[in-house]
This record gives C-alpha cells, structure tokens and sequence, in this order.
C-alpha cells in the first residue's frame, strides 16, 4: 500500500515478541495504527490489527475460471468447428486430450491474474518506486508507524512517548 | 482427562456393528451362488480397505517423524492406534489367502490351474501371481509392516513414562521411520498388484498402486477428521482446536485433486495407447458400470473440491463431516468398482465352466452391477471392527504424549 508523501512516526523493535505486547498496549490505548512492517510473516498479528481476509483467492477462482472457459471453448472450436482433424483415430471433440491443457490454463490465467492484481493493489510494479519506511524492516527489525499527517505536536509527543514506554530501539518521525 | 475410557456404549455400539456385518455376511453367503463370489468378494473389498486405511496411517506417521513435523504431535496417538489394525488386517488377509489354497472362492482368475494351462500371459505371470506369493507376501510384508508399527508405537509410549532432554526414544523412533518410509512404499505397491489388481489377471497398470495409496490416504484422512471430531465432543484433547482440522482439511482437499490426476491419467492414458488389453478394463467398467462409474468421479473429485476450496470450510465441523463421510462411502465405492467387475467375469468363467449354470453375461447382477444393503452391511461390520480395535488401542496409552519433544509446537499450532 504506497504511502507516498505521508508523515509517520514510527518505531523499531527488536523482536516480535516485543511488536506484538505494543501492538497490544496500542489497541488497549486505543490509538489506530497506521501499519504494521516485519521482515518475516507474525503468527497472530492479523488479529490483533483487525485486518480483514485476503479477497485475493476471489479473484483467483475468477481468472481459474476463465482460463478453463478459454482452454475448453478455444480447444472445442479450433479441432471441432474450424479445422477438424482426426488425431489417432479420436472423434474431433475428444474432450479427455483437452484436459491436460485446461488445467495447465486455468492454473497459468490464475497465477498471472492474481499476480497482476496483487501488484495493481499493492501500487507496485516495474519502474514504481515506493518509498521505503527503514532499510532494516525487511532485515531484522520490526516496526509500529502511526498516521501524522494532520497530527499535533501534542499527538505526535503522545506516540514518541508510547514507543518509548513498549521497547522501541528506535524513533523517528518522516516523511515518506 | 488424557486417559480415553473406552466402555459401555461406545464399545455397543461397535459390537452391533459388527453384528450388523455378521448377519450381513451369513445372509450374503446363504442367498449367494455356488461359488460364493458374492460373499468372499466382499470380504476382499472390505479388507483391503480398512487394511489399507491402517498402512496409510502407519505412512504418514513416518513421513511425520522422519520430516522432523510436529503439527500432528496432539493427536498423533490416533495415528498410532489405526496402524496397530495392521494385526486384525494380517488376519483379514490370511482368510482370503487360506481360500486360495482351500479352493474355496474364485476370486482371482490366475488361481485356477485350468485356467492357467490354457492361457499364455496367466502363465508369464504365473511367477509372481501364484497362491504360494500371495500369502508369503501377504505374511511376509505385513510382518514388516506390523513391525514398525509396534516399534514406533512402544517406543512412543516409553517416551511418556522415561522421555528426557536426550530425546533418546525419539532418535530411536526416526530410524523405524525412515526405515519404514521406502519399505512401505515399495511393498505396498507389491500388495496392491497382488490383492486388487490381480482380480483382472490380464490386465495391469503401472500407476495403479499410487492410485490405490491416494483413494486409502483420503479415506484415512476423513476417518480421522471424524473421529477426532468425536473425541472433541466427548471432551476429549482440549488442545486440538481449528488449526490442526484445517491442516488435516487440507490434506483431504490435497489428495482429493492427487486421486483424480491419478485416476484421469489411467483413464487418457488407455484411452489414448488404444491397445485392446488395457481399454477392456474401462470398456467394461462404461459398458456395465457407468452410473457408479461417474458417480465415483462425482463424490470423490467435484464435492471435496467446490466444497473444501474455501478457507471456513476446512475450518468448520459440519462441512468437515459432511465431506468426510462422502469421502469415506465414496471410496469405498472406488475399491467395489475395482474389484467388483473382474471378480464378477472370473465368477462367470468359473460357474459356466463347470456347467452349473449358462454365462450370464451382462445382466444384473446383485452386489456386483450395485453396492446393495448387504455390501453396506459388511461395509458397517468391518468399520465397527475398525473402530473397536482402533479404540482399544487408543485407551491403552495417554491420550496426548506428555514428553514429546514436539508437543508445544503441536498445541500452539497456528495455520
């Protein structure tokens, strides 16, 4: 999710363990975090974020399904209706040889059709930049960011403060 | 509560069962023809498959261990109890053998010596498919089988009364294990060539064993589904939750898609080669069988398919029974249909032969053109045996491994 020209604070933890007891603190605080970056999956994180399921797969049984509906219709009329051939003494339309190729299909349009998309979501892609919170998210660090971008002083102390109380090694307030 | 009770009702119920496939088997052989086809191919069908359900359970029991995995550690002793069937099972498959000798049934064409001086490829094969391999075989391989079982079944127990940091009993354990992984996988194959394939002497398949291993595997794993389900409601494993059935969800939707590509490829691959001595086996089965035929396909692709492809459906014990249950009759139904037609022709040759009666041909025959209550009656006796000696089993050891080294990884298990 680009968060291009957006003010943040954010703070880095050590260890997950850590990350998540924060992420606790701030729900019990009620203060909304922003996002959540780890260089590693976090069991449990989706959770505590209340972060709705993925409705990626939707749209991978969508493109799946095309893609079978393109193999089987494609295949039917080009050896049944446009240019029948007899192949090893099969009738024209012999639909066990075009299973094969549906389900290389269907897996082929599902993996380029979710990937494309998780892409598109995502605003990534070749030649995008997107800004990068702190170099060391995807190494070994674990990070909290918060929203300032029409943030007080007041809230902006508020979260330094609260980062400082659950463990974080690191501060900083920027601009992506 | 980690000591399962097994009592009163519960073990009623499995007695009545077995009753049930008692009566349903004197029944069978009584109103059965001369040979009794009827009566022993049900025997064969229904043997084979519990016997395979408990090999299957030994299997991913090593596959677990040897892969250092300890997801299933919580409910590993269910595993365990299903692979110690493998005693009931060696007897099971030693009746079928002992008729071989005894001449008492004509389920396979190549155990008839007329049969076999007349006929050039039943005498080719006749050095693998003679009575003599088939219950060395049988004794032989499902000795070793039963070895392991009781090895890694003992040494897991040992593991709970004198397990320590050493992990001694655990190191033990993996040797059996990956032992028992080729060992298992090779002579399996060699077991179903001789105990299902073979009712069609003539014909032969060479994915056919992974075909039976995938349609067992998927029983076994719905039969698990549902008896870990039961165990919960009673009160039973506290620590198995939704995580471990997902799991196990997935493994049921996994070798659902493995057992159609199997059973596909056999098919496009006959149907293509166009040999007549490979198509007679799906000739017969579309020309006599083909409701069962496409209903096998039905039950056991298209339902765990659309019904297990979402996340929450893995997740929730109705639809989890509900495609258990199908998965388990459905095959079931897999193994009548591979079984059902050869026994059938070589019951025909055999009675026409001795002039007892005209080949029927083609008609209807009952308990071979359908599954009739009969079948599903020896069908429920053979589970109520299963289920008894799996229970048995399974009130004989602490219902959790309270040493395992692999314990809390299993009950903080997250999907």
């Amino acid at each position: 999710m680009g968060y291009r020209n957006k003010k943040i604070v954010y703070g880095l933890y050590d260890d997950e363990e850590i990350l998540m007891d924060a992420v606790r603190q701030a729900n019990r605080s009620e203060m909304s975090i922003l996002d959540v970056f780890s260089p590693f999956p976090v069991h449990g994180i989706d959770d505590l974020l209340d972060l709705s399921e993925s409705r990626l797969h939707i749209g991978g049984f969508i493109y799946g399904m095309i893609g079978t509906l393109t193999a089987v219709l494609g295949m039917s009329w080009i050896h049944a209706m446009d240019w029948p051939n007899i192949f090893g003494g099969k009738p024209y339309w012999a639909i066990a040889s075009f299973i094969p190729i549906t389900f290389e299909l269907t897996v082929l349009f599902a993996a380029i059709g979710m990937t494309v998309t998780f892409y598109i979501i995502n605003g990534q892609g070749p030649g995008i930049k997107n800004p990068i919170v702190h170099p060391r998210i995807s190494d070994d660090k674990f990070c909290i960011a918060f929203d300032a971008d029409e943030a007080s002083e007041e809230e902006i102390s508020k979260y330094r403060s609260f980062f400082d109380q659950t463990g974080a090694s690191f501060i900083e307030t920027k601009k992506l | 509560m980690n000591q399962f009770k097994f009592e009163g009702k519960l073990k009623m119920t499995f007695l009545v069962m077995m009753l049930i496939g008692v009566v349903s088997l004197a029944i069978t052989f009584i109103g059965d023809d001369a040979v009794h086809s009827r009566f022993w191919s049900n025997i064969l069908h229904n043997s084979v498959f519990f016997t395979g359900i408990a090999m299957l359970a030994l299997f991913m029991l090593c596959a677990k261990i040897t892969a250092f995995s300890g997801w299933h550690t919580v409910f590993k002793r269910v595993w365990e109890s299903y692979s110690l069937f493998l005693v009931v099972g060696l007897v099971l498959m030693l009746i079928v053998a002992v008729g071989l000798w005894g001449h008492w049934h004509h389920l396979y064409h190549w155990n008839d010596a007329e049969a076999v001086a007349n006929d050039p490829i039943l005498q080719g094969k006749s050095g693998f498919l003679n009575k003599g391999w088939y219950t060395f075989g049988t004794i032989a391989i499902m000795g070793v089988w039963i070895l392991i079982a009781g090895r890694i079944r003992s040494l897991s127990k040992q593991e709970d009364q004198s397990g320590d940091s050493s992990f001694s009993y655990h190191r033990k354990m993996r040797i059996w294990a990956a032992a028992g992984l080729p060992i298992l996988g090779f002579t399996s194959a060699a077991m179903i060539w001789q105990w299902v394939m073979s009712v069609d002497a003539h014909w032969y398949s060479t994915l056919f064993a992974w075909y039976n291993a995938a349609s067992m595997m998927v029983a076994m794993v719905a039969l698990t589904i549902i008896c870990l389900i039961y165990l919960k409601s009673k009160g039973y494993l506290t620590q198995l939750n939704q995580e471990h059935l997902h799991d196990l969800g997935k493994y049921m939707f996994a070798f659902s898609i493995f057992w159609t590509y199997l059973w596909f490829s056999q098919y496009m691959l006959i149907w293509y080669g166009n040999i007549g001595e490979e198509t007679i086996y799906f000739k017969e089965r579309l020309d006599n069988y083909r409701f069962l035929f496409f209903l096998n396909l039905g039950i056991n692709f298209f339902l765990p398919f659309f019904v297990l492809m979402r996340n929450d459906t893995k997740r929730k014990y109705g639809t989890l029974i509900f495609t258990s249950i199908f998965l388990i009759l459905g095959h079931w139904l897999d193994f009548f249909l591979m079984l059902k037609p050869g026994i059938l022709h070589t019951t025909q040759e055999a009675l026409a032969h001795s002039g007892a009666v005209e080949h029927a041909g083609h008609a209807f025959t009952a308990g071979f053109s359908l599954p009739g209550f009969l079948e599903f009656g020896t069908m429920i006796g053979f589970l109520g045996l299963f289920l008894y000696a799996f229970f048995f089993n399974l009130s004989r050891a602490n219902l959790v491994p309270t040493r395992d080294p692999y314990l809390m990884e299993s009950v903080h298990h997250h999907v």
